[in-house]
């Protein structure tokens, strides 16, 4: 994924290319489009009616409505989320509970990750120093830490962000890291012969090179962190979507477990799709 | 003037890129190098540009004062060297942007704005690099390196992936902007038509160790229309004269154990 060896199109741009409408566009994925709502409604289907087949049901709990719940029922479930009715809790504020703190551990994880990454890509002795030990901590599994965590700062949304940003924090050291060494050294030469400094060749070239592979990871950083927000809340019980699918678990509420598990993928997409946006917009020199 | 005086380079294997070389390059003149693969071409601008040391001799290119001061040396690369995040006019600005100018700010864009003008980039400046051609980007790159106003230019087989016809006119250009500006210039290049064209000497180096072999003066003068110069009996006279030597060079370098120079 090197700055200059990632492919770009020299006529991705141009404006003599023919305008495609948006009609045009539909119709030629129509084909694809139709299959992938045929596939789910398939899907929905034998959700809703296999597990009411009693000769199924005897063979395995996946065929058994109590354990699987139906589509009818998580899109009940999914409403009263929604609205509060039939005494259901409101999902918005734990949506934005989860939301929040995964936002935030991905920002601080990648603003951290991308300030020792540029470091230690800027300084040698200091990189082969510390390269174990980055190495080792990246090992840890960071779920391991949970505990740990929760002992020092307490079952709060604290100890979430804090989570979130241990692996975010390596998603984006890595990538910043990768980005700086990833500086030829023509460039640095060139900028040399024009009179740069060794400060304004770290400001003013490995810097950028350090942020564009940063941006680079914010897709994933994102994903990253939703997940780890959501695993500390199931362990810790701190109110988020986690902590609704620990309570459906508890409560053995197989509707409710869906209904959260689609509100999560719901805003994973949302998120992630945000993520791509702002990386197109912001590295769209690098072909994005 | 830039001025070669007996440098000799040795890689730390012992191996002799380099042996006394001599060269003398007229202040404001451009110089053609060739020679065979391998035989320390690229050592000689690394040496020149003072990204290596000689094991022994001096470079030198600023002897002399001038009055306004100009900025010492650039090299264009072989390799690309446009930062993709940067506009083709800030590429062309990046000196400005990483060193003190004495160039006030409307100066400066006025500087930038009157060599796109003379390198045929019109239309371009707020392009991307990913939005360029080969040629333009090369263009680019070497506008770069005039920016700063240089008193000496390095040229390392600037051109060398571009097709033909693109690589002439470019090549009328360069030619233009560099006698305009009166910088002196090093050029390293494997193609002879190149060398010959552009330059106001061509000297061939031996297989490694390099020396100078032979020495050509080019007598096409200041202003020169490089499509019709490839059809002059002389340039076709000197390309067999150079090719000649250069023959030579090649012949023995391929008898010659290779040490990975280049």
């Amino acid at each position: 994924m090197s700055e200059l060896s990632k492919p770009v199109e020299a006529s991705s741009s141009s404006p003599s290319a023919p305008k495609v409408t948006r009609m045009q566009r539909l119709r030629a994925h129509a084909p694809v489009l139709l299959t992938q709502i045929g596939l789910l409604v398939l899907f929905l289907l034998a959700w809703q009616f296999l597990p009411q087949v009693p000769a199924l049901k005897a063979l395995s709990h996946a065929f058994d409505s109590y354990f699987v719940s139906s589509p009818v029922r998580v899109a009940k479930e999914l409403y009263n989320l929604a609205t509060g009715n039939d005494n259901s809790p409101l999902i918005w504020p734990y949506v934005w509970s989860t939301v929040y703190a995964s936002l935030l551990g991905t920002v601080i994880g990648m603003v951290a990750g991308a300030a020792f990454g540029l470091v230690m890509s800027n300084f040698k002795f200091l990189s082969e120093v510390m390269r174990p030990f980055v190495i080792g901590m990246n090992a840890v599994p960071r779920i391991a830490l949970v505990p740990i965590i929760v002992i020092v700062f307490g079952p709060n949304q604290v100890s979430c962000v804090i989570i979130s940003v241990l692996v975010v924090f390596f998603v984006a050291f890595f990538s910043a890291y990768e980005g700086g060494t990833s500086v030829r050294e023509e460039l640095v030469q060139n900028a040399r012969l024009l009179g740069a400094s060794n400060w304004r060749i770290l400001t003013v070239i490995r810097l950028q090179f350090v942020m564009a592979w940063t941006l680079a990871s914010l897709p994933l950083s994102v994903t990253f962190a939703v997940i780890s927000v959501v695993t500390a809340e199931i362990l810790t019980g701190v109110p988020g979507m986690g902590s609704l699918l620990g309570t459906a678990a508890v409560t053995g509420n197989a509707a409710l477990t869906f209904g959260v598990v689609i509100t999560l993928a719901v805003v994973g997409v949302a998120i992630t799709l945000a993520a791509d946006a702002v990386r197109a917009r912001v590295l769209h020199w690098w072909g994005y | 003037m830039l001025d070669v005086a007996d440098v000799t380079f040795a890689y730390p294997n012992g191996a002799t890129v380099l042996d006394r070389l001599k060269i003398a390059i007229p202040e404001g003149s451009i110089t053609g190098v060739v020679g065979p693969s391998g035989c320390g071409k690229s050592t000689l601008l690394a040496l020149v540009a003072g990204l290596l040391a000689p094991g022994s001799g001096k470079v030198t290119w600023s002897a002399e004062t001038v009055d306004p001061p100009r900025h010492p040396l650039t090299m264009m690369f072989q390799k690309d060297t446009l930062l993709p995040w940067l506009s083709v006019e800030d590429n062309i600005a990046l000196h400005f942007r990483v060193a003190k100018s004495s160039l006030s700010k409307e100066q400066q864009r006025a500087r930038v704005a009157d060599l796109v003008r003379l390198a045929g980039l019109v239309g371009a400046e707020r392009k991307f690099p990913y939005q360029l051609s080969g040629g333009m980007r090369r263009r680019t790159a070497f506008l770069t390196s005039v920016a700063p106003h240089p008193r000496t230019l390095l040229l390392d087989e600037p051109f060398s992936a571009l097709d033909e016809p693109t690589r002439i006119g470019i090549h009328q250009d360069i030619f233009d902007i560099v006698k305009r500006e009166g910088i002196t210039v090093l050029l390293i290049t494997h193609d002879l038509g190149e060398a010959i064209s552009l330059s106001d000497q061509v000297l061939v180096l031996t297989a490694q160790p390099a020396t100078v072999f032979g020495r050509f003066e080019i007598p096409f003068g200041k202003e020169r229309d490089f499509l019709s110069l490839r059809e002059n009996p002389k340039f076709l006279e000197l390309y067999g004269e150079v090719w000649e030597q250069l023959a030579v060079q090649i012949q023995r370098s391929r008898k010659l154990p290779d040490t990975g120079a280049r």
